[in-house]
C-alpha cells in the first residue's frame, strides 16, 4: 500500500521537487498551495501524513495544525525556515508531531517520514498498565475505566514507551530515539511539548502528574500503578 | 566603588564607638553636601557671633564704666563742695573747739552728701599743733590709695583725680570701685586731701547680666541659624537627591522615570531639562529597538525568502548527486560539483544569517545544565572519523567540569565543532588536545594543536570575518571563514570569552571560557591560555583518556567520600 503524503506549500517548484523525493521513494504526494483550502483538502484526499509549511497565504501553517488536529491524529510535519524558537515551539504546541528546517535533504525527509508512518511499537505485552491507565497496545487504545481516551498516534507511542518499562527512567535524548527516530542529538522541546500535550489529556491534574513523571535533571517515567 | 559602600548597619555600628567618630565624620564630609554645608556654616556663623558678642560685651562694658565713673566724679565734686561752702560759710575763729567742731562737721557731711560712706582725708601739710584738727577716715583704708594720685591731687588742687580699685568687702572678697581725690580748704588749718570710694559692684552685676545675656542670645541664633541652614538645605538638596536618584534609575534602564516639576525656579528647570533629556534618550532607544526589529524583520524574510528555493535546489542536487553513477563521467561530476557547493553555499547562509543576528542582537540563548566535559566528549567522537581522515589524533584531557552548568548547549557545541576543525585543518597531523576544566567560576575547554601555528599580527585578526591565515593554502574542511567570529559572539553571548594563543611553527590554542554566573565575569579561567608542554612533551603527557572512565573513576571517589 502506498502512503498517500500532502505537501502543503505555496512554492510550487519546492511542492514539486518535494513531489520527486516522495515518488521516487514509493509514496503518493497530494498538492495543495493554499492555507485557506488546505484543510478542506486534507478531508477530501485523506492522506497518511501531511507536510506543512509554516508560512501560507491564506490561512498560516499553525492555524492549519490546530484544524486539522481538532479532529483527526495524523502526522503532521511542519516544514520552516526559522529554526528560531517561537515559531517551532508554537507548531509544536499545536500539535505537529515533528519539524524540519529548511533546507533539508531529501534522505532526512524520508526518514522522517518514514519513522512516523510506520512507528515502531516495541514488542511487549499487548495490554500494559500506567498509573491508572489500561493500554491496549494492539488496539491502539488508552483507556481510564471503560472510558476510552483518544490519542494521536505519536502520543500513544510515547505513553506506550515509557509504559512498557516501568522502572526506567527515560531521557529526553532516549525518547527522541526511540518515538521520533532520531539518532542523533535532536531538540528536546520536542518531548517537552508533546510530553505537555499528553499530560493533558491523559492527567486527571496535569499539574501533579500520576502518569507520566518528572525526574528533575534526568528525564519522564511512568506513574506507578494504581 | 568598593571604598565608599558604606550600608547602615555600618553607620549603627560607628557611633557606638567613639574611636570611629573621626573617620565617620570625615566620610561625612566626603559623602553628605548637607553635612559638609551644615557644618561650614554653624562654624562661620559661630565665630561671626563670637566677635560681635565680645565687642559689644566691651563697649557695654565701657560705656556703663564711663558713666558710673562721671556719676561718681560730680557726685564727689557736689560732696566735697557742700562742705567747702560749709566750713567757707563758717565764722573763722581761731578757737580750736569751734574749728574741731567745724571739721566734725565736714566729716559727717561728706558722706552725708555723697552716696558713699568710703571716705578718706590728709592735710597735705602738717596741721598747726594744737588746732586738733586732723585727717580722718571711714570705711576707706589709706593702703588703697596709691601715692601717684595722692601725688595728682596734692599737685592739682583744683582738679578732681581718680584711679580704679578693688575694694575689700566685709565678705572677704573684693569689688572693683574707682576712688575720686581732690582737696578741701580748711581756712587757718591748710588744704586736706579728700579721697571718697566708690564700689562698681552694681555696675558689674549690670555687665554681668548683659554679657550673659549676650551669650545666651548667641547661642540661640546659633542653634537658630543650624536650624534654618537644615531646612533650607532640605528644601534644595531634597530634589537634588531625587534628581540623582532618578537619573541612576534611568542609567539602569528604566526609561519610563521623570522628575516631578513644582513651580518656576531654578530646581524646576532642572527638572524640566532632566525630563527632556530623558525624553530624547527614551525616544533614540526606542528608535534603535525599532530599526532592531526592523533588522530582526529582514533577516528573518530574507531567511525564509532564500530557504525555500534553496530548499528546492538541494533536493535537485542531493537527487542528481545519488544518481551520478547513471551519467557520463562529465555530467555525473558536474552533479556532484553541485551537490557539494550547494552545501557550501546552505553553509555560508547560515553562517551569514547567524552573524547578522547577532548584530542586529536578535539571539537569545536557550540555557540549560549541561556537562562540558561530556559536550566535548560528545563532539571529539563526532569528529574523530575527519581528525583520523587527515591523519590527526584526538586526545580529551578532562581534570573538571563534568558537573552541569548552565549554558546553551547547541551553541557551545558549535564552538567547540569550529576549534576542533579548525586544529584537524592546521594541526599537520599532530595530536590535537582537548582540555576540559572548571574552577569556582568558570568552565573552560581549549583546543591546542601543535601544527602550522601563527605570527601575532595574524592571531590578531583570527575572529574577523572572512580572514585568512594563508590565503594561498588551500581551503580543504571548507568552512566559510565566519566560523570563528559566530564562536566569539557565542561566547560573548555566554558572558564568557574566547582566546586565542598561538606561535608560529608551534601551533595554537584556543580556550573559550564560560562563567558559571554570566553576570560574574571575575576571575582567571580554569584552562591556562598560554601552554606550558612542549611537543616534546606532550606526547607522554597527554595520554588518551576515555571520559567514560575518567568518570567512573571520579564518582567512584566521590562515592567514597559522602559514605
Amino acid at each position: 500500500m502506498t502512503s498517500r503524503i500532502l505537501v502543503v506549500d505555496d512554492d510550487t517548484a519546492l511542492a514539486e521537487m518535494i513531489g520527486i523525493v516522495l515518488r521516487t521513494e514509493g509514496f503518493e504526494p497530494v498538492f495543495c498551495a493554499d492555507g485557506a483550502t488546505a484543510v478542506e483538502e486534507w478531508r477530501t484526499l485523506h492522506p497518511d501524513l501531511v507536510l506543512l509549511d509554516l508560512m501560507l497565504p491564506g490561512m498560516d501553517g499553525i492555524e492549519i495544525c490546530t484544524r486539522i488536529r481538532a479532529e483527526s491524529g495524523i502526522p503532521i510535519i511542519m516544514l520552516t525556515a526559522r529554526g528560531d524558537t517561537a515559531d517551532v515551539v508554537r507548531g509544536l504546541e499545536v500539535g505537529a508531531d515533528d519539524y524540519m528546517v529548511k533546507p533539508f535533504n531529501p534522505k532526512e525527509l524520508v526518514a522522517r517520514i518514514r519513522t512516523r508512518l510506520r512507528p515502531v511499537t516495541p514488542a511487549t505485552s499487548e495490554v500494559l498498565r500506567i498509573g491508572d491507565l489500561v493500554v491496549d497496545v494492539d488496539a491502539h487504545e488508552v483507556r481510564r475505566g471503560q472510558t476510552p481516551i483518544p490519542l494521536t498516534p505519536l502520543e500513544f507511542q510515547l505513553l506506550v514507551a515509557l509504559a512498557a518499562k516501568p522502572q526506567q527512567v527515560f531521557s529526553r535524548e532516549m525518547l527522541l530515539e526511540q518515538v521520533w527516530g532520531y539518532h542523533y542529538k535532536a531538540d528536546t522541546r520536542l518531548v517537552n511539548v508533546h510530553v505537555q500535550r499528553l499530560r493533558a489529556k491523559v492527567e486527571l491534574d496535569p499539574d501533579a502528574p500520576k502518569i507520566v513523571m518528572t525526574v528533575r535533571g534526568v528525564g519522564y517515567r511512568a506513574g506507578s500503578v494504581g | 566603588m568598593i571604598a565608599t559602600s558604606a550600608t547602615p548597619t555600618t553607620t549603627a555600628a560607628v557611633w557606638r564607638d567613639p574611636r570611629s567618630w573621626p573617620e565617620a565624620a570625615a566620610t561625612l564630609w566626603r559623602r553628605s553636601l548637607r553635612f559638609r554645608t551644615i557644618t561650614i556654616t554653624l562654624l562661620l556663623t559661630t565665630l561671626a557671633i563670637f566677635i560681635t558678642s565680645v565687642i559689644m560685651a566691651l563697649v557695654i562694658q565701657n560705656n556703663l564704666f564711663e558713666s558710673r565713673r562721671d556719676e561718681v566724679l560730680s557726685d564727689a565734686l557736689r560732696a566735697v563742695a557742700e562742705a567747702q561752702i560749709r566750713v567757707d560759710s563758717a565764722e573763722v575763729t581761731d578757737d580750736p573747739s569751734g574749728l574741731r567742731a567745724l571739721w566734725s562737721d565736714v566729716q559727717d557731711t561728706i558722706p552725708r552728701a555723697s552716696s558713699s560712706s568710703r571716705v578718706i582725708a590728709f592735710p597735705i601739710d602738717d596741721t598747726p599743733v594744737g588746732s586738733g584738727v586732723q585727717g580722718f577716715r571711714t570705711d576707706l583704708s589709706a593702703d588703697l590709695i596709691s601715692p601717684g594720685l595722692r601725688e595728682r591731687v596734692v599737685s592739682f588742687p583744683d582738679r578732681q583725680s581718680w584711679q580704679s580699685i578693688a575694694i575689700p568687702m566685709p565678705d572677704g572678697t573684693t569689688a572693683p570701685g574707682i576712688v575720686v581725690g581732690q582737696q578741701l580748704f580748711l581756712p587757718g588749718v591748710g588744704a586736706f586731701e579728700v579721697y571718697i570710694a566708690y564700689d562698681l559692684a552694681d555696675s558689674q552685676e549690670t555687665l554681668q547680666f548683659v554679657q550673659s545675656t549676650l551669650w545666651a542670645a548667641g547661642f540661640v541664633l546659633i542653634a537658630i541659624v543650624a536650624v534654618i541652614s537644615w531646612l533650607v538645605l532640605r528644601l534644595v538638596s531634597k530634589p537634588i537627591i531625587e534628581a540623582s536618584e532618578t537619573s541612576a534609575r534611568l542609567a539602569a534602564g528604566d526609561l519610563d522615570v521623570r522628575l516631578p516639576v513644582h513651580g518656576e525656579d531654578e530646581l524646576a528647570t532642572l527638572a524640566q531639562s532632566f525630563n527632556a533629556m530623558a525624553d530624547s534618550i527614551e525616544a533614540q532607544i526606542k528608535e534603535l529597538g525599532e530599526l532592531s526589529l526592523v533588522q530582526q524583520r529582514f533577516v528573518s524574510d530574507v531567511s525564509h525568502e532564500l530557504r525555500t528555493p534553496l530548499t528546492t535546489i538541494r533536493l535537485a542536487a542531493d537527487m542528481l548527486n545519488d544518481q551520478r553513477d547513471q551519467f557520463d563521467a562529465t555530467t555525473g561530476r558536474t552533479a556532484e560539483l553541485l551537490y557539494t557547493q550547494v552545501q557550501r553555499f546552505e553553509t555560508l547562509l547560515s553562517d551569514l544569517l547567524e552573524i547578522s543576528r547577532y548584530d542586529a542582537g536578535s539571539v537569545q540563548l536557550e540555557l540549560e545544565p549541561t556537562s562540558l566535559a561530556e559536550l566535548a566528549e560528545d563532539v571529539i567522537e563526532q569528529m574523530r572519523p575527519l581528525a583520523e581522515e587527515r591523519g590527526s589524533e584526538l586526545r580529551l584531557v578532562a581534570p573538571g567540569a563534568y558537573s552541569p552548568v548552565e549554558m546553551d548547549p547547541r551553541r557551545v557545541r558549535r564552538v567547540l565543532r569550529n576549534l576542533i576543525g579548525n586544529a584537524i585543518e592546521h594541526g599537520e597531523r599532530h595530536p590535537i588536545v582537548v582540555t576540559v576544566d572548571s574552577n569556582q567560576y568558570a568552565v573552560a575547554v581549549g583546543v591546542r594543536d601543535f601544527g602550522l601555528g601563527m605570527r601575532p599580527a595574524d592571531a590578531e585578526r583570527v575572529f574577523d570575518r572572512f580572514w585568512r591565515a594563508d590565503p594561498s593554502r588551500q581551503r580543504t574542511i571548507g568552512g566559510t571563514g565566519l566560523g570563528l567570529s559566530i564562536a566569539l559572539g557565542d561566547a560573548q553571548l555566554h558572558g564568557g570569552t574566547l582566546a586565542v594563543w598561538s606561535e608560529f611553527a608551534v601551533g595554537t590554542n584556543f580556550v573559550l571560557t564560560i562563567p558559571r554566573d554570566p553576570d560574574q565575569r571575575e576571575g582567571t579561567s580554569p584552562v591556562p591560555l598560554e601552554p606550558q608542554d612542549a611537543i616534546a612533551d606532550v606526547g607522554p603527557m597527554t595520554q588518551p583518556i576515555q571520559l567514560t572512565e575518567l568518570r567512573e573513576i571520579y564518582f567512584d571517589a566521590r562515592a567514597e567520600d559522602e559514605s
